[in-house]
């Protein structure tokens, strides 16, 4: 039988467990306090944008795309991706209209996590001057970043006071559902 | 429930749902008339197997409704009278909650309450003071026996007139085959695929043959090892296409076997419908039925069911009158409502018609009116066929103030028409009054390949459904009869209007045809047209598939085809080719409307050059290159030009020289847009005639709209 700790004995114990719960508490926080947001950067005109690298499917050649007569201006076209056929889509005309350095040789193939009935489809392709590369934001600025904006582009001021554009892009695709150009 | 048991239900449901169907018109035919060949057989046997199985599974509240069912018909057993409609209507109530029951008890949901359907047949139990000298009493087994499916019911010992029941299940039973419709379209999504990529082989085949002319022609080295090699490639990919081919052929063969449904699958139920709804309304009907015997994919016939769901209720609310109102009129008491059904090539036709009352065009004319369709004089105007076609219209009803349960909510025509035209068929209504109506609907038949017309149109390929072409000829000037914002056509006895294809698409403004060029004479939904195309390329098989979902709204387009190169080329609808009122010649600008020309080889520059300029309310021409540019130019007067110097072939300074050099485009506001951002590139481009020169960079939509806003008035100024 294991005999009880002494009077004496019971603070040391009581410290070396509280030594062993602040050890254990800081094990937990810490992957929450590194956890990273990974993200797929890319540049469009003069500015940084990214999308959540796990909606990235691919990224293509922006060559066989047949473009949509009598479509909205921001929509270069359709073209077929593992057999299936998803819409092309002008980022920069997206987002308003915004220069650009070199005409987009790329298309990236993104989950759009549109649901069945939403009228959009779940993969569309957005064109990009180059193809992105993959950085990790802070999780915690990403969500307090996200919190605090209710649009489609989310201004995230990174370590070293980088500027990224983290876009919502379901948010954009469903603001650009409008009527169609009319022919002349 | 034990995970077997469960696997076993939902089995169990879908040949519950084939008995309930066969249960249902046994009892309709036996309350239509007296008991002839096997359906009271079949009655019979149905409802004992529902019982048997039901009671194996352990559903025995059901299996015992089933039990009362039989209750109530067996003791008709050889009565040589029709089966009275309050017992019909008690078992087919009955029956509907049976199954409503199974389903529920499948997805675990809540289950209906079987108390008034027992109450409902017990009312209708034949009393023993009930017996009739002519009818055997009913000897009805006390318990559920547990039934293996299709096990025959043992001859009843105490009824030695009444016919033995066959030992061998029914001929149709054993032959089905239930598969996942899900796995079955994706393997034709596969074997669709298949198809592309034998299309792609063949142009690889030829991409050799291209390879192979020059090291024929070569001096330079004795090409004959190349030519060789080559020309074994050649023979390997031509033996590989026709591999392919046969894999397609076979197993597109053997999925639509799987696939192929008889189209009594849609038209039974109907016959249950056209039944309630009389009953409900105090209507007679009969439904006949002429080719329910083809079969088709199921796919167009699940598609099919809805809209044809929806013309035989409306008919019956709308079309047919009550019995004392048709013998007024001098016609038999019990309406007739026709469907009839025919396969020509890959096209279904459809005919749903009433001999009632007919379209009322006094009503159509004034919810017309209400809907401020038009005014009256307009309307009055409008020949019937025209005024019947306004029913397809969403929200359109001219029973306003008389909805009833089953219609007059004006919704339903229009969604007949969306459902049909998803299918790329149309619906078109005749009527006569006092006569009926009659809904035409054509749809394809099979949703696999369809033939396709490509034509080309500037730098675009279209297809154009061949159902559609009726005929090509080539253009002669003077034939053409040029008024005042049409252009027409004589063609067989006919006037028929002439359209741009080009400025159909919004891709040019109208151009009339010249010598030679190809016309072809569309039709849809009876009109037809004449549409002048830049070239005819040819006829192809092509799987027509639909544009993703923020494309659909596009009237233009029914979907898209995968061609030779992979490459994808749309598909217009007929319909628009024909209804649409931008006819061409008659098109004219809105007032103050100004319009842009952008040239750049890059699909984004142009969209992003078309989303500022249509944003200040231009209307945008593109082009991809300087020679279509001039093309442009030479139908067209734009009033500024935006154009990219870096392409291929004629660069931006050349297309810039050229335009100056002519005389009709030498004032013409210019704006070069480079990659680059250099002074030299600035100074080559005013030397060349520009009146403006941004970078990309500088491409911002407030930029480029200040730059033209600038261009536009120095010319304007000079001028």
């Amino acid at each position: 039988m294991v005999k009880p700790p002494s009077s004496d004995e019971q603070p040391a114990i009581d410290e070396l467990l509280r030594r062993r719960a602040e050890r254990v508490r800081r094990a937990l926080a810490a992957p929450e306090e590194e956890a990273l947001f990974m993200a797929a950067e890319f540049p469009v005109g003069e500015e940084l944008y990214a999308l959540p690298l796990e909606s990235l499917r691919a990224a293509v050649p922006l060559r066989m795309v047949t473009p949509i007569p009598l479509s909205q201006p921001h929509v270069l076209g359709v073209l077929r991706f593992q057999g299936e056929i998803i819409t092309a889509l002008s980022l920069a005309s997206l987002l308003g209209g915004r220069g650009w350095r070199e005409d987009p040789a790329v298309l990236l193939v993104v989950e759009t996590g549109a649901a069945a009935r939403s009228g959009q489809s779940r993969l569309v392709a957005l064109d990009c001057e180059r193809i992105p590369k993959s950085s990790g934001y802070p999780r915690a600025l990403v969500e307090s970043a996200r919190a605090r904006s209710s649009g489609e582009v989310i201004e995230l001021t990174l370590p070293g006071l980088r500027q990224v554009n983290l876009l919502d892009l379901g948010k954009l695709l469903r603001r650009h559902q409008g009527p169609r150009r009319e022919a002349l | 429930m034990d995970p077997l048991l469960e696997q076993l239900l939902q089995g169990f449901v879908e040949e519950a749902q084939e008995i309930y169907q066969r249960v249902t018109g046994s009892l309709l035919a036996l309350e239509k008339a007296a008991p002839e060949g096997t359906h009271f057989d079949d009655l019979a046997r149905g409802l004992h197997t529902l019982k048997g199985s039901s009671a194996t599974l352990g559903l025995e509240e059901i299996s015992d409704l089933a039990h009362s069912m039989e209750d109530v018909i067996l003791p008709r057993r050889g009565v040589q009278e029709p089966l009275p409609t309050e017992i019909a209507d008690a078992v087919l109530r009955a029956l509907d909650v049976w199954m409503a029951f199974l389903r529920a008890a499948e997805q675990h949901t809540a289950l209906p309450d079987l108390a008034p359907s027992y109450a409902l047949l017990e009312a209708h139990k034949p009393r023993p003071t009930d017996a009739r000298s002519d009818a055997p009493a009913a000897v009805v087994p006390a318990t559920a026996a547990p039934l293996v499916k299709d096990a025959p019911l043992a001859p009843r010992s105490d009824s030695p007139e009444a016919p033995a029941l066959s030992p061998e299940p029914s001929p149709n039973e054993g032959e089905s085959w239930r598969v996942s419709q899900r796995q079955v379209t994706a393997l034709l999504r596969e074997v669709e695929r298949l198809r592309e990529v034998r299309l792609r082989l063949e142009e690889r085949k030829r991409e050799v043959e291209r390879a192979l002319l020059p090291l024929e022609r070569s001096q330079t080295f004795d090409p004959a090892a190349q030519r060789a090699l080559l020309q074994g490639m050649r023979r390997a990919i031509a033996a590989e296409g026709e591999e392919t081919a046969d894999i397609v052929a076979s197993l597109e063969e053997g999925l639509k076997s799987i696939c192929t449904v008889p189209l009594r699958t849609v038209i039974e139920p109907l016959r249950r419908a056209v039944r309630d709804l009389c009953k409900q309304s105090g209507k007679l009907a009969s439904l006949s039925v002429v080719g329910a015997e083809l079969s088709l994919d199921r796919r167009v016939l699940e598609a099919l069911r809805g809209p044809l769901v929806h013309l035989v209720r409306n008919a019956v609310d709308h079309g047919l009158e009550l019995p004392h109102e048709r013998e007024s009129r001098g016609k038999h008491r019990e309406g007739a409502l026709v469907i009839r059904l025919e396969q020509q090539g890959n096209m279904l036709f459809v005919e749903v018609a009433d001999d009632g009352r007919g379209l009322d065009v006094a009503a159509i004319k004034a919810e017309a009116l209400r809907k401020g369709l038009g005014k009256e004089a307009e309307l009055d105007l409008l020949p019937n066929g025209s005024l019947h076609q306004l029913i397809f219209r969403a929200g359109f009803s001219t029973r306003a103030t008389d909805v009833s349960e089953v219609s007059g909510r004006g919704v339903g025509l229009d969604a007949v028409r969306a459902q049909i035209q998803e299918l790329q068929g149309h619906v078109e209504v005749q009527s006569k009054p006092g006569q009926g109506a009659r809904f035409l609907l054509s749809l394809p038949a099979e949703l696999g390949s369809s033939p396709v017309l490509v034509v080309r149109c500037g730098e675009h390929q279209v297809g154009l459904p061949m159902v559609a072409v009726e005929s090509s000829r080539a253009a002669r000037v003077k034939e053409l009869r040029i008024g005042r914002g049409r252009v027409q056509l004589p063609h067989r006895d006919e006037l028929l209007e002439l359209k741009d294809l080009g400025a159909l698409l919004g891709l040019r403004k109208p151009e009339l045809p010249v010598d030679g060029q190809a016309l072809l004479i569309v039709q849809s939904e009876g009109e037809r047209v004449v549409l002048s195309v830049d070239e005819v390329i040819g006829d192809k098989e092509l799987v027509i598939r639909p544009l993703p979902a923020e494309l659909r709204d596009l009237p233009a387009y029914q979907g898209a085809a995968t061609m030779a190169r992979g490459e994808l080329v749309l598909i217009v609808r007929a319909d628009f080719l024909v209804q649409s009122e931008r006819t061409g010649a008659s098109a004219a600008l809105a007032p103050g409307s100004r319009r842009a020309l952008v040239v750049d080889d890059s699909l984004t520059a142009r969209a992003l050059h078309r989303t500022a300029l249509e944003s200040s309310g231009y209307l945008v021409h593109t082009a991809a290159s300087a020679a279509q540019a001039l093309e442009q130019l030479r139908h067209a007067e734009y009033d500024v030009m935006v154009c990219d110097i870096g392409m291929e072939g004629m660069d931006g300074y050349q297309l810039t020289e050229e335009v100056r050099r002519r005389p009709e485009t030498r004032a013409l506001p210019i704006i070069l847009v480079s990659a680059r951002d250099q002074e030299r590139d600035r100074q080559r481009g005013e030397a060349v005639g520009a009146d403006g020169f941004l970078s990309k960079k500088e491409c911002v939509a407030g930029r480029l709209l200040a730059e033209v806003d600038v261009v536009i008035a120095r010319r304007r100024g000079a001028a």
